[in-house]
């Protein structure tokens, strides 16, 4: 149990008449990398703005690092809730950098007022990590002067500098030109071969094949395989994968 | 050219009451303002109609039906308020509520992904609507707000049916009693160096503010 880090169990939700997930369960241990397939409106983004509550679940429980952000469908208190999301960071589809802030107050705007960080302390923390994405150049332009590959890179950066144990992924190539996928992946690449825990929901069959210790496949709302990504691309078992992935490769 | 410099001293305090009406009412209108449009978007319903409704009544009749309604409707029912008093009620409440409008379209321009971004790094929601939120609707409703502001110098004249002696009834007093149209072109002048020094302050806001696009 120590080594789990992430679990769902019986997740549903749904907007209005439409069930957009129908009985989720998942465990992510510390340390993988769990790349979530499938096509639009099975359920993959939703499920993962289910994680830390940007969506809120109408039945089940989630752990996060064995504390319970909901049980039963009941949420803890909002007070509590903040506590064990702290574990958790995430990068969006569309960067959603502060635009009126610079790189650097990017990323030290949340250490500093949530964890009581001290702004020298923080502002290292923070080259160092735009050091680790290449990015040390930028540090004081605001994000509407860099491409999309770089603000995603220093989106990445912000989360990291809330040093959170899991990192959630929401298609974070998906709205980039194809020239700059390749550097946004490389940089999560090399979070993966750093043991960083990631739930990434991606279109990438390329990173999922690759940098992902595990692959499950979502359609229709539910987890229709799961398996290490070898098996998973070589052998898909059920029908529905294997039409996904004829349409994918 | 003394009596145009007599002229010219007595509009200036006539431009006194104009500018102390338009003060007065920007520093108020514009947070009422703002908290109206708080209000309006509160998910707490029977604030939000309210908000509404007040929205509605002020833009909806004229300022000048307003004024005369605070300044002689309300004493018949035992609210009897000093002149100037009266005249800032009308035009506080008939600001603000353009105001309230202008910041709610700010408000509304945030995209969703910024709330989402202050959730997920665990920024309180108060902080998220101060450091995030509000610097960027600023930037937003600077222009709209620039334009009211304007509006707001050239609609204090309004005030001259209340019988107060600001720029433009001074500058009319003096055309009646000389017969001499001058003190109309010095008024003139009066209001269109206030709208410059404005509208170059808020250019400078802008640009202030506007720094970070690209």
């Amino acid at each position: 149990m120590a080594n789990t880090m992430l679990e769902l169990t019986n997740i549903h939700k749904s907007f209005g008449d439409n069930q957009v997930l129908r009985g989720i369960d998942l465990v992510v241990d510390k340390g993988e990398v769990l790349a979530v397939l499938g096509p639009s409106g099975s359920g993959k983004s939703t499920m993962l703005r289910c994680i830390n509550h940007l969506e809120t679940i109408d039945k089940g429980d989630i752990h996060i690092k064995g504390q319970a952000l909901v049980e039963g469908g009941v949420y803890v208190n909002e007070k509590r809730q903040r506590e064990v999301l702290a574990a958790t960071g995430m990068v969006f589809q569309q960067f959603n950098l502060f635009p009126h802030m610079t790189v650097l107050e990017n990323l030290i705007e949340a250490p500093i007022y949530v964890k009581g960080v001290a702004r020298d302390e923080a502002i290292k923390t923070a080259e160092n990590l735009l050091a680790k994405v290449g990015l040390s150049e930028v540090r004081d332009r605001y994000p509407a002067r860099l491409s999309g590959g770089q603000q995603q890179r220093v989106a990445i950066a912000r989360a990291l500098a809330m040093k959170p144990d899991i990192l959630l992924f929401d298609e974070p190539t998906s709205a980039l030109d194809p020239e700059l996928t390749g550097e946004v992946l490389k940089t999560m690449r090399e979070l993966a071969a750093e043991h960083m825990t990631m739930v990434v929901v991606t279109h990438e069959m390329a990173f999922a094949r690759e940098a992902a210790s595990r692959v499950i496949f979502m359609a229709g709302g539910v987890i229709v395989e799961e398996n290490e990504p070898k098996a998973f691309f070589n052998n898909p078992k059920e029908e529905r994968t294997k039409a996904f992935l004829r349409n994918m490769l | 050219m003394e009596k145009l410099l007599d002229m010219t001293a007595l509009i200036c305090q006539g431009a006194v009451v104009t500018l102390e009406i338009f003060v007065i009412t920007l520093l108020l209108s514009l947070p009422i303002g703002g908290l109206a449009a708080l209000g309006r978007l509160s998910k707490f319903k029977p604030l939000s109609l309210l908000m509404e409704f007040y929205v509605w009544i002020m833009r909806g009749t004229p300022l000048m039906l307003q004024l005369l309604f605070v300044y002689f409707a309300l004493p018949m029912v035992g609210i009897r308020l000093p002149d100037i008093a009266a005249a800032l009620l009308a035009f506080v409440l008939n600001y603000a509520a353009y105001f309230a409008e202008i910041f709610r379209a700010g408000l509304q321009a945030i995209p969703r992904g910024q709330f989402e971004a202050a959730h997920v790094l665990g920024l309180p929601h108060w902080h998220t609507m101060k450091r995030i939120v509000f610097p960027q609707v600023l930037r937003i409703v600077l222009p709209p707000i620039s334009n009211e502001t304007i509006n707001l110098i050239k609609d204090t004249s309004l005030i001259y049916i209340l019988a107060m002696n600001d720029l433009l009834r001074v500058a009319r007093t003096i055309v009646q009693r000389e017969f001499d149209m001058t003190p109309f072109v010095i008024a003139g002048i009066f209001y269109l160096v206030m709208t410059a020094v404005l509208t170059w302050a808020f250019k400078k806001l802008e640009a202030y503010y506007g720094k970070y696009d690209a």
